[in-house]
């Protein structure tokens, strides 16, 4: 059985993930792509193969995905984040029926079928509100790192509303509210409610199945998942690296693209 | 992804544009020629060429600016006139255009268009009353409102038909005779639907070379055909226009020539809401290379879709029966009940595969319950849908990467449901 890769090239993130023959991962990267794509490709895959002790050649399909997914050089094939996130979720967790990922530019919530495959979908427009932008934001706003941002949300005493969805508009009222006396964990947990709240509309979109799988960069944010988890009443799973599920995606359609090539 | 799809271009497509030209270039001049002008929202139109005016359609213009790659020049000069980037970008495009006139701000002078002696505003939308209410205000323009309700019941159909069948008689007809100073021209309108029920049944004919597998044409090459059984209403250029194309896609079927080639489409796909005037060979440049065409939508087909009903012996009579007739019921088509039965009688007869639901940013009336319409198509046909946001004319509401990876996945949907 032959090695493949996934590349998953975000707006903010590029993840590479290698699978074996089994369908193990052998090894994943994550780096910033900045504003080469096909660079941020190329160093990505070289450095998942590094990871894995591996070389250009012992790569048999790529399959590149996400915002940048044209720019795979190296990618034998393309297919959207809305479907590798889809697979790459419900090989984690087979028993998913929705997916809530927050990238770094798009947020989308995806309907996902018995069989594993992608039933229905929405995604955010091109706005960047309730993304991982607008958490980068909002941490610069709070003069605090955007690893605290989480910490942050279960240290807060007192509710503080973020009504504002426009990441400008929310900066400007981060600010005002810091004029007002907030303090910064009451007003972290507001804007993680904010996204919770914008989130929320999109799962009624799709229509709310369990069990529910968060992915993406925001995942890593434990605020912002109990704020989801709140307000759409139920636990969410979430990978113990959400920011590669997309690349695991496109690394299990490769495989069996693979497959199917030699089979 | 397969590259090797490619656009089988028609031949009688071609012909369309003198007579759109024509059109708009009698329109500019009108005023020189003492002839009256008379702009129309809604189905009202038909009334100012009965009464020899000239007159041109809200969605016309905008399709025609789109055309010209005006669009974007009018909109900016309503944005500096203040008109908020939200509102409806045809109500936009007309203050635009109206603003540029009065200010002297330069802009393509095909796009500029007298100011009418009557605006009738067919009012289906808020939009469409905001329009009318720019215009008066504004540009000091005699505007006749006239209320066009969407049916969410059948049952309701007989009573609002009746009303809309009165707002006729009683208001739209007496103000186009003070405005020209003569009786209504009731032989005009009926040679009009004479021509009207000639274009629509040929049109109806060549509508039937989408059922065929695969497909002899693509909705786009209606969409540039739509002009005369629209505001080229009346012209008998548009019937030798459709027994032209209706020739050329019999050719096809007979010679075996797709819509695309080399051997037809592999996504056969519905269109909701606006075409996107402004944008149809960039939407098409996402469709071809994927082997997906589109054969059909909501609002190519309410342009007269039951030829059979109209009866050029009452003129009025039918008008109001083909928008609120009970065989017609092309209005019902706006409520979402109503949008559920047609796509599912297109579904049947086009053999779809997907639905694309493009939601205007700036349109609230075609955008109407679009993600529970999939919903419930979805569970009933079992195809899959996606909602793709844009807007006819103004590129600000377009993001192509979205739109790129929205069709993509409707094209993985339509995949992974095939295996």
């Amino acid at each position: 059985m032959a090695v493949v890769a996934g590349v998953d090239v975000g707006s903010l993130c590029t993840k590479t993930v290698i699978l074996d023959g089994n369908g193990k991962i052998l090894s994943y990267d994550i780096m910033r792509s900045g504003h080469y794509y096909k660079g941020a490709a190329e160093e990505s895959i070289e450095n998942a193969l590094k990871s894995a002790g591996l070389k250009k050649g012992d790569i048999s399909y790529t399959l590149g995905t996400g915002y940048g997914r044209g720019a795979v050089a190296e990618a034998d094939a393309e297919v959207t984040e809305i479907t590798c996130h889809a697979r790459g979720a419900a090989r984690l967790f087979p028993e998913v029926h929705t997916v809530i990922d927050i990238g770094g530019q798009d947020s989308k919530v995806i309907g996902i079928g018995d069989n594993g495959r992608v039933t229905n979908f929405v995604m955010n427009d091109k706005c960047a509100a309730g993304t991982g932008r607008f958490l980068e934001v909002m941490a610069l706003a709070l003069s605090v790192d955007i690893g605290e941002m989480g910490d942050l949300f279960f240290a807060s005493k007192e509710k503080v509303d973020v009504s504002s969805m426009c990441t400008v508009f929310a900066e400007s009222e981060v600010i005002s509210l810091f004029a007002r006396g907030h303090k910064k964990a009451d007003i972290a947990a507001g804007i993680a409610h904010a996204i919770a709240r914008r989130i929320m509309g999109m799962v009624g979109q799709v229509g709310l199945r369990e069990k529910v799988v968060m992915s993406g960069g925001v995942a890593k944010n434990a605020g912002v998942v109990r704020a989801i988890e709140e307000r759409i009443e139920t636990s969410l799973l979430v990978p113990h690296e959400p920011q590669i599920v997309g690349a695991f995606g496109a690394a299990i359609i490769a495989s069996e693209r693979m497959s199917a090539t030699i089979g | 992804m397969d590259a090797k799809y490619k656009v089988n271009r028609l031949q009688t497509t071609n012909e369309i544009r003198p007579l759109v030209d024509k059109h708009w270039a009698d329109l500019r001049t009108a005023k020189e020629r003492g002839e009256l002008v008379a702009w129309a929202s809604g189905p009202s139109f038909i009334f100012a060429y009965a009464m020899g005016m000239k007159c041109h359609f809200m969605a016309g213009y905008a399709a025609y600016c789109g055309g010209i790659g005006a669009g974007e020049e009018v909109l900016k000069v309503a944005e500096m006139a203040g008109d908020l980037p939200e509102t409806c970008s045809y109500h936009r495009l007309h203050m635009g255009m109206g603003e540029a006139v009065a200010r002297g701000i330069p802009i393509n002078p095909q796009a500029i268009l007298p100011m009418p002696d009557l605006m009738v505003a067919g009012r289906l939308c808020p939009e469409m009353s905001h329009y009318a209410e720019g215009l008066h205000r504004r540009f000091g323009v005699r505007v006749l409102p006239i209320d066009l309700p969407a049916v969410v019941d059948m049952e309701d159909m007989p009573r609002i038909r009746e009303f809309v069948y009165r707002q006729f008689k009683e208001v739209v007809i007496p103000t186009f005779e003070e405005v020209c100073g003569k009786p209504f021209d009731y032989d005009r309108m009926s040679e009009i639907l004479s021509v009207l029920k000639k274009v629509a049944t040929l049109r109806n004919q060549c509508w039937e070379f989408f059922k065929d597998k695969p497909s002899r044409w693509t909705l786009w090459d209606y969409g540039v055909s739509i002009a005369p059984v629209f505001y080229l209403m009346g012209n008998p250029a548009g019937v030798a226009y459709y027994e032209k194309l209706l020739k050329e896609l019999q050719e096809r079927r007979e010679k075996g020539i797709p819509a695309i080639a080399p051997d037809g489409e592999k996504y056969r796909l519905y269109w909701d809401g606006w075409l996107p005037w402004a944008f149809l060979g960039k939407f098409m440049r996402k469709f071809i290379p994927h082997g997906a065409v589109v054969l059909c939508g909501r609002y190519p087909w309410e342009f007269f879709p039951h030829p059979e009903l109209i009866d050029p012996e009452h003129p009025v009579e039918t008008w109001a029966d083909l928008y609120y007739g009970m065989e017609s019921h092309l209005v019902y088509t706006f409520s979402p009940k109503g949008t559920v039965d047609l796509i599912g009688k297109l579904i049947d007869d086009y053999s779809l595969d997907g639905l694309i639901m493009f939601s205007s940013k700036t349109c609230r009336v075609m955008n109407l319950a679009q993600p529970e319409v999939i919903d419930v198509l979805d569970k009933k046909y079992g195809i899959p849908g996606v909602i793709v946001e844009g807007d006819m004319i103004d590129s600000a509401m377009i993001s192509d990467a979205q739109i790129e990876t929205r069709l993509q996945a409707l094209y993985e949907m339509i995949d992974s449901r095939r295996r």
